[in-house]
């Protein structure tokens, strides 16, 4: 008697809570034929509310499709995005970044986009864009939009030490460091010429400068370690020449990613190595008129720099919506009016019609940054290869050696050795 | 009947706690990238680690941080409680003013301040530079990272400190009286009576951050913006296994190493209650 008492107590309660799990599953199954799909993405407040104004459009258009938005911080998303995949509740369209498209793609998480190329047109999109969402000779992720790594200047700083800005179509590292050392005396404490340039893409431009590629086309580590050695060993250089800050400023610099606290940001560095997509960002943060430069050469070599792509889209290999991901994925790449959401916030357009179309609506900033890219566009070389499953790890690998070398704990030729073994290891996983 | 109305705790202890638990020793075992089912791998990732050197690395700092800030935090929690039993005015404002950084020492907050106040242009080198020194970026140096840490942990001393001030008012007033008849000095009486009757508080606490102080997570993800560095001088244990087991999709290994952590754990607390059969004294 008090256990059936007992249990009418809690079946309700039970009930309830099974309901409740349930509730997602029926929402959508009451009006008819809409299918409901999730898009995930990185980005703040600003980006979303530019999304789902992009959203709104596309649901006007396609009454059949209703998109929920899933977004996170950029430090949270893949964190949650690997646990969701793992958990079998992947979104049906996630964006990518980095080397992420590869690390999913080689593990067959992502949709082969051939099997919905009907959906999706490419035929404005150039071929050496689309080669870097190609993985194993099959298109895993298509790239939102056009970024170049540039080398961003401070006219303002650079006329407080009386210099001018250079030629960027002949300088070379030599003329770089002698600037930058200029702009560094002459500002004493209260600046440097430039911010350390240490990272995996400018390891990837001094590789392609000296003839070879940070990854090759078979996914294999490309750089030399003579080649990692003499950047370490010019970085060193520059360190003790007062172009880049000492070590320990360095490191802080490193740690943190938001452009207010950058040297350009602040007006305290004459030049930094950035992608040009974050001119807008340093601009407003530093209120100066920047300017964006092809990076320097080796004197009479290839330029190195690169198109690169700033995101990726993918669809989910597990989605239960292919074609519907699909339209989406085409709405945002090829329509015209997806771009005027979201303009360049995820990379110049990569489809050259949009990418006029939307031309005029651009601020000043994002029309130098436009102009950038036509620029560099003239004097790129061969494509880069798509990052290599295993590649995500690169850049810390390159952070941490960085300090080892700028707190001098080790050499540039170990730490080099190191570097090889280590990303080496990472991609054989 | 009971069994119905333990059933709510018991199907979150075995749906949330052990089912991951159990999961996870398996795991242990496999190659796990989260994006593909795990494949069985026997003993090689405990066997890998021999090899990791930066799980050498991550292990030095963590036994330093445990074995330096934990007796330093104990040493200033009971110094503060002894002084603070002597009958302060205004004793539970003390008590909750200190209490306080426990509260708040293991939150992204005070982390994120903990960056400024030992930044390069943070307070600490204002303070310094204020007196002609010249101070370098603390958290950003590999030779004072760490430091500013343990010194992070040390200040949440409040916790211990509110259990020690608890324990001194344990201790019978009448022991202090017939040591003082026997003309027993402040020294003799702290050494002689307070300490003994407080082993089993220091005992606990001992156990506690020392279990706490391993599983150090939040303060070094913050201050190191998730790298461990600089090069490498707070790569905690947890952090390393956060970043095998999201940075480089080996769940698999990931797991292993959580389980290690578990062992060392364990066998650290086995040792302190072993151990304390010498010295913790529980009146009788």
């Amino acid at each position: 008697m008090r256990t059936l008492r007992a249990l009418a107590v809690s079946l309700p309660a039970a009930a309830l809570v099974l309901t409740a799990c349930g509730g997602d599953d029926t929402a959508g199954g009451g009006d008819g034929d809409v299918v409901e799909l999730r898009y995930a993405f990185w980005g703040s407040d600003d980006r979303a509310q530019m999304t789902q104004d992009m959203i709104d459009k596309f649901e006007a258009e396609n009454p059949d499709i209703r998109v929920e938005i899933d977004y996170a911080d950029f430090g949270a998303y893949f964190d949650k995005l690997a646990t969701s995949v793992a958990a079998n509740d992947a979104p049906d369209i996630m964006t990518m970044g980095g080397a992420y498209h590869s690390e999913y793609a080689g593990r067959g998480a992502l949709l082969d986009l051939g099997e919905v190329d009907d959906m999706i047109r490419t035929d404005k999109i150039s071929d050496d864009i689309l080669a870097h969402g190609t993985i194993d000779d099959s298109l895993y992720a298509i790239p939102t939009g056009v970024n170049g790594y540039a080398m961003v200047a401070n006219p303002a700083v650079f006329a407080q030490a009386g210099l001018e800005l250079p030629d960027d179509t002949t300088w070379t590292w030599d003329d770089f460091a002698d600037l930058c050392t200029q702009i560094g005396t002459a500002l004493g404490d209260d600046g440097y010429g430039s911010q350390d340039l240490t990272n995996h893409n400018t390891l990837s431009l001094w590789a392609r400068q000296n003839g070879e590629s940070l990854y090759n086309e078979d996914g294999e580590l490309g750089i030399s370690a003579e080649s990692l050695t003499q950047w370490w060993e010019f970085a060193l250089e520059l360190r003790d020449s007062g172009c880049t800050p000492p070590a320990t400023l360095t490191e802080e610099l490193a740690s943190q990613s938001a452009p207010e606290q950058t040297l350009i940001g602040t007006n305290s560095g004459g030049m930094s190595l950035v992608w040009s997509n974050v001119l807008e960002a340093l601009s407003t943060a530093s209120g100066e008129e920047l300017e964006l430069l092809i990076p320097p050469g080796l004197g009479g070599g290839e330029p190195g720099s690169w198109l690169g792509p700033s995101m990726y889209y993918t669809i989910s290999a597990r989605t239960e919506h292919p074609e519907e991901a699909a339209r989406l994925v085409d709405f945002m790449l090829n329509e015209p009016a997806a771009a005027e959401s979201f303009l360049t916030d995820r990379g110049l357009p990569v489809n050259t019609d949009v990418r006029d179309a939307i031309m005029d609506d651009l601020t000043p900033v994002q029309q130098a940054e436009a102009e950038y890219l036509n620029r560099l566009q003239e004097v790129v070389g061969e494509p880069v290869a798509p990052a290599p499953v295993g590649s995500t790890e690169t850049a810390d690998i390159v952070t941490r050696l960085n300090s080892e070398i700028l707190f001098d704990r080790t050499t540039p030729q170990d730490a080099a050795d190191q570097f090889i073994t280590e990303v080496g290891a990472a991609l054989q996983q | 009947m009971a069994y119905l109305f333990l059933a709510p705790w018991f199907i979150g202890m075995v749906v949330i706690t052990i089912g991951p638990i159990l999961a996870s020793l398996y795991l242990s075992f496999t190659e796990y990238s989260l994006l593909q089912p795990p494949e069985w791998l026997g003993l090689e990732n405990y066997r890998r680690m021999l090899d990791d050197e930066r799980l050498h690395t991550a292990l030095r700092v963590t036994f330093t941080y445990v074995f330096v800030s934990v007796p330093m935090q104990l040493a200033l929690a009971l110094a503060l409680a002894f002084f603070l039993d002597r009958g302060v005015r205004g004793l539970a404002i003390y008590r909750s003013i200190y209490y306080l950084p426990s509260l708040l020492g293991g939150s992204v907050a005070i982390a994120i301040l903990w960056r400024q106040i030992f930044g390069t242009e943070g307070l600490i080198n204002q303070l310094l530079g204020a007196v002609g020194i010249e101070g370098e970026g603390w958290v950003s140096h590999p030779d004072h990272a760490l430091s500013t840490l343990i010194v992070l942990n040390v200040w949440t001393f409040g916790a211990p400190m509110v259990i020690f001030l608890a324990g001194l008012r344990q201790i019978p007033t009448m022991y202090y009286e017939a040591a003082e008849v026997d003309g027993a000095g402040g020294f003799t009486k702290f050494w002689r009576i307070t300490i003994p009757l407080l082993t089993p508080i220091i005992f606990f606490n001992l156990v506690l951050q020392i279990i706490g102080s391993f599983q150090t997570f939040t303060q070094a993800f913050i201050v190191s913006g998730g790298t461990g560095g600089p090069a490498d001088s707070t790569l905690f244990y947890t952090l390393y296994t956060y970043q095998r087991g999201f940075g480089s999709f080996e769940m698999g290994y990931a797991s292993a190493l959580a389980w290690v952590l578990l062992v060392i754990i364990a066998i650290f607390t086995a040792v302190n209650f072993l151990a304390a059969k010498r010295w913790v004294h529980y009146g009788d």
